[in-house]
């Protein structure tokens, strides 16, 4: 939208002179601003708008901060909507919600993601803050209800929200009843009284009703204020008032019909026709209404409008851009359609050809449409994807060539792959092959020409359409599990993509990595992921090349090597972070993913400082897989920590929260709790899942499963196995795959086993070649588990019958701090009961009872003095 | 057993509105008959396609601010008489 639109959107109407007074109904909503929600909930009519207006300006002189804003149809998209949003808030509150901003710009962030840093800077701003969602009724989309909810159950204190809306909107409106946080007006309550109908004639319109003239008007219109205003307008000038107030009163017509009727009689010729003509434009402005009418003084006519009371209301203070009341411009268009319906058409057409010579394709596009120029509003999609797609309008994008019918789209290519590209950026399978198929018909000249003439309004797309389908069609195989088919077409698409087409370049060498993934080729994987990247960078879409970088490190770590992982990670972070003070989604992944790698070097503190940070982020800040992947890594520490029945407590949790996205799932959660019961020694538990997953020695082996296979191999190992042949063939499919990760966990397994099975020389050199390869690439950890470090157990050095572990110890040490215990539990990243826990455990093994006994024991017998580690 | 509406068929509705609306607004509401009765109301009739025709034409009503009495499907598949 034209950011003059989005101004007229944003615009709070004015008082307008000589209102009646409603004291009664701005108390209500002075007092209402106590609550969280005011629903101003009543038909077209009622004058909902207006008292708003009134109050709004009654708060804002009162102090508080005012935002404003009037929603539409074209509102009903997430990214759109929270964006007005945003735009309305900033306008009182300059450069609030510039976090938030940024988010709605990168793909899929849920509403919540979006959400949770603009409530916070909200909550931070002093004093009061009143947003106005004026009319909506006009959102449908269950997305924005969901954020709304969110919204609404997070709302800061000093936030107050007014929704005006002709039916109750889809928000929990029972539990805030409940809870009292709602404020309702109704149409009971904005109905004009006997009293408010007789000031507003005899006050504001100048006449001189009698009270019985008032009660009839009244019962008449049932208070409604838009028929009390058209009959006002009816009865100014007329001699004959008692007898137009008889000619109504007992009849049944439709109200606003009839009055509407009566305004339009009293106006000229001239001001008639421009009223019927106009009623077509949801927004008007001189220039527009020239254009439509094809006459001049179109500005002149709207003031003379307004100034007469014509339902015509203002939406800047320029006077430069009105729209009519919603029930007046309906009831002129019912007019124009009925008495001359070969025009509307036209009009359309009309209006059409200025919105598009005025830049908003958006708009011009609706009038298409409406005018039944279907032809015209296909071109006009055409034209609009590049800067549709760009500001992810994929949901409008697919609402306009859902509206166009298909004998229309198939002769237009560039439509069709759009609408497969849609489709693809859902999810959805069903009718993307049919759409690439209309597509690639006029691609290769297939077609005959006794089918019909392609059209195509963009030629430039049009050019790059082959490359532009090859990627929809690599997405449509990777969707389909078709991994060769997937990369022959993005290779395709490679080579056809234009260069600086930073975006579909991107595309296809991500789809390529995944695909290499996959298949197991991790070198030409990393390749092509570090190529997506560059271009992802390039195009802008940075979220997109974090969520590359955590690929690319999840490749890095299956090779070995743990520094290029680590480097991912903080380049990763460095993206993330380096935006001018707001922090992208995915930061929270990088912390998580430089944790694994700082304790796979043992370094438990360092790992355990930036789950920390990644917590202190929020959930929100992650990506989808972060949830389950944070848990894996805090499980890994507690495990490092000696707490595995933390660790799988975890774990059971990752589980649930796993997500299934297009990378290969080369850990899953299930081995990885299978390994922790192997360590707590809970083997039949480990077995079942043996059994469950399928995985057996006599497997064929592939990088996919080798997690789960070497896992198998502890298992076996742990049962008293001397199981070595299959240790042997991991051993080899590793190396041949240059996964030197799983080469160096592998020989140190393969040492225990061939110790146990009295193969001591073959023991030391798996042990030595395991020692030589990790070392230079960092591993301690892998080593260490299997009990090969050379470190003496923390046991050896405590004078104590039951030694404290590792993580007893720590608290051990905050003990002896000034922190309270929810302190330490925060600072450890347990829980409180966790905490009580340890706490329990040290007071027994020290044999004391109180915090101030533990201390002073731990520092008699030397355990608070020089037994930090990594720190 | 009585015939239930399938929502993605067609279906003959009446919807009944109090007040009465002029025959011009026909039109507005994509040709569907438009008839006075006696009571006062008015009652708005013909086929609409599926569901969502039907709620795209109760929010139109909506927008005159005419009160709605009752929306009743009267045939519920009239094509496979």
């Amino acid at each position: 939208m034209a950011t003059g639109l989005l101004q007229t959107k944003l615009y709070a109407p004015r008082r307008r002179r000589g209102l009646v007074p409603r004291p009664q109904l701005t108390d209500l909503l002075a007092r209402g601003a106590e609550t969280k929600l005011t629903l101003v909930s009543a038909p077209a009519g009622f004058g909902k708008t207006t008292l708003l207006a009134e109050w709004l300006s009654e708060a804002a002189e009162a102090g508080s901060a005012t935002a404003w804003l009037s929603l539409d149809v074209g509102d009903n998209e997430p990214a759109v909507f929270w964006s007005h949003v945003i735009a309305a808030l900033q306008g009182a509150l300059p450069g609030v919600g510039t976090t938030a901003l940024a988010l709605l710009g990168s793909s899929g962030a849920p509403a919540a993601a979006v959400l949770a840093p603009l409530i916070n800077e909200l909550a931070a701003v002093p004093g009061q803050v009143v947003l106005v969602l004026d009319d909506y009724h006009a959102i449908d989309a269950p997305e924005i209800h969901d954020g709304m909810a969110f919204f609404l159950e997070h709302l800061p204190a000093n936030l107050h929200l007014v929704i005006t809306t002709r039916m109750d909107p889809a928000l929990p409106l029972a539990r805030l009843r409940a809870r009292g946080e709602l404020t309702e007006i109704r149409a009971a309550d904005l109905r004009f009284t006997p009293d408010e109908a007789a000031a507003y004639f005899n006050g504001t319109m100048g006449l001189a009703l009698t009270d019985a003239n008032v009660a009839d008007l009244e019962r008449r219109t049932e208070g409604w204020i838009a028929a009390l205003q058209l009959a006002g307008l009816s009865m100014q000038g007329r001699d004959d008032i008692a007898g137009f107030i008889a000619g109504f009163a007992g009849d049944d017509r439709y109200i606003v019909d009839y009055l509407v009727e009566e305004v339009l009689h009293r106006q000229s010729e001239q001001v008639r026709t421009f009223l019927l003509e106009t009623s077509i434009l949801t927004r008007l402005t001189g220039s527009l209404c020239d254009a439509v009418t094809l006459q001049a003084g179109g500005k002149a006519t709207l003031e003379a409008l307004e100034r007469g009371n014509l339902f015509l209301v203002p939406l800047d203070d320029r006077r430069q851009w009105y729209r009519y009341h919603h029930l007046f411009a309906d009831v002129l268009r019912v007019r124009l359609l009925d008495e001359r319906p070969s025009m509307a058409h036209e009009l359309h057409r009309r209006a059409c050809e200025w919105h598009e010579a005025h830049g908003d394709r958006p708009e011009a596009i609706r009038h298409a449409m409406a005018g039944g120029d279907l032809a015209r509003a296909a071109d006009l999609v055409e034209l609009a994807i590049p800067a549709t797609v760009q500001a992810r309008g994929e949901a409008k994008l697919r609402q306009w060539l859902e509206a166009l019918p298909d004998e229309l789209l198939k002769f237009r290519p560039v439509l069709s792959n759009a609408y497969a590209g849609t489709l693809l950026s859902r999810g959805e399978l069903a009718g993307v092959e049919q759409r690439l198929q209309d597509a690639e018909r006029w691609i290769d000249g297939r077609a005959d020409a006794g089918i019909g003439e392609m059209v195509v309004a963009d030629a430039a797309a049009f050019r790059q359409l082959p490359g532009s389908v090859a990627v929809h069609r690599a997405g449509q195989a990777l969707m389909l599990g078709d991994v060769a088919a997937t990369v022959a077409h993005a290779r395709r698409a490679f080579d056809l993509v234009s260069a600086d087409d930073h975006r579909a370049r991107g595309g296809a060498a991500g789809l390529l990595a995944l695909a290499a993934w996959r298949g197991g080729d991790l070198e030409a994987a990393s390749g092509w992921y570090t190529a997506a990247m560059a271009s992802l960078a390039r195009a802008g879409h940075l979220s997109d090349v974090i969520g590359c970088g955590l690929a690319l490190a999840d490749i890095r770590l299956a090779q070995g090597r743990l520094a290029e992982a680590l480097t991912v990670y903080e380049r990763g972070l460095t993206l993330a972070t380096g935006q001018g003070g707001r922090v992208l989604r995915g930061a929270a992944d990088m912390h998580v993913g430089i944790s694994t790698i700082f304790l796979e070097r043992d370094n438990i503190a360092g790992a355990r400082q930036h789950l920390i940070q990644a917590d202190e982020l929020g959930e929100d800040n992650g990506l989808p897989q972060n949830a389950y992947r944070s848990r894996v890594a805090l499980a890994a520490v507690r495990r490092a920590e000696g707490d595995l029945h933390g660790a799988l407590e975890l774990l059971t949790a990752a589980e649930r929260l796993y997500v299934n996205d297009f990378s290969p799932d080369v850990r899953p959660v299930a081995a990885v709790k299978a390994r922790v019961l192997i360590a707590a020694g809970r083997l039949a538990e480990a077995a079942d899942w043996a059994r469950a997953s399928g995985v057996a020695v006599a497997d064929e082996l592939s990088y996919i499963r080798e997690f789960e296979h070497i896992t198998l191999a502890r298992l076996l190992l742990a049962q008293g196995a001397h199981e070595t042949a299959l240790l042997e063939r991991l051993l080899t499919a590793a190396e041949n795959g240059g996964r030197n990760g799983s080469v160096i966990e592998i020989l140190v397994l393969l040492a225990s086993a061939r110790r146990a099975a009295g193969d001591a020389a073959g023991g030391r050199a798996a042990l030595g070649r395991a020692m030589a390869m990790a070392g230079p690439a960092g591993y301690v950890r892998n080593v260490a588990d299997e009990g090969a470090s050379a470190t003496p157990p923390t046991s050896a050095r405590q004078p104590l019958v039951e030694p404290l572990s590792e993580r007893e110890l720590d608290v051990l040490r905050l003990l002896a701090s000034d922190l309270d215990g929810p302190d330490i539990a925060h600072e450890l990243y347990v829980s409180l009961n966790t905490l009580r826990t340890h706490t329990k455990n040290i007071f027994s093994k020290l044999g004391v009872n109180s915090r101030r006994e533990a201390v002073r024991r731990a520092s008699e017998i030397g355990l608070l003095t020089g037994t930090g580690r990594g720190r | 057993m009585r015939e239930t509406p399938n929502p993605h068929e067609p279906g003959r509705y009446e919807i009944h509105l109090q007040g009465h609306l002029n025959s011009r607004w026909t039109a507005w509401f994509d040709g569907l008959t438009l008839s006075r009765e006696s009571d006062g109301t008015t009652v708005i009739s013909g086929l609409i396609v599926d569901q969502a025709a039907l709620h795209g034409l109760l929010q139109k009503i909506r927008n005159t601010g005419l009160p709605l009495i009752c929306v009743t499907c009267v045939e519920p598949n009239p094509a496979s008489r």
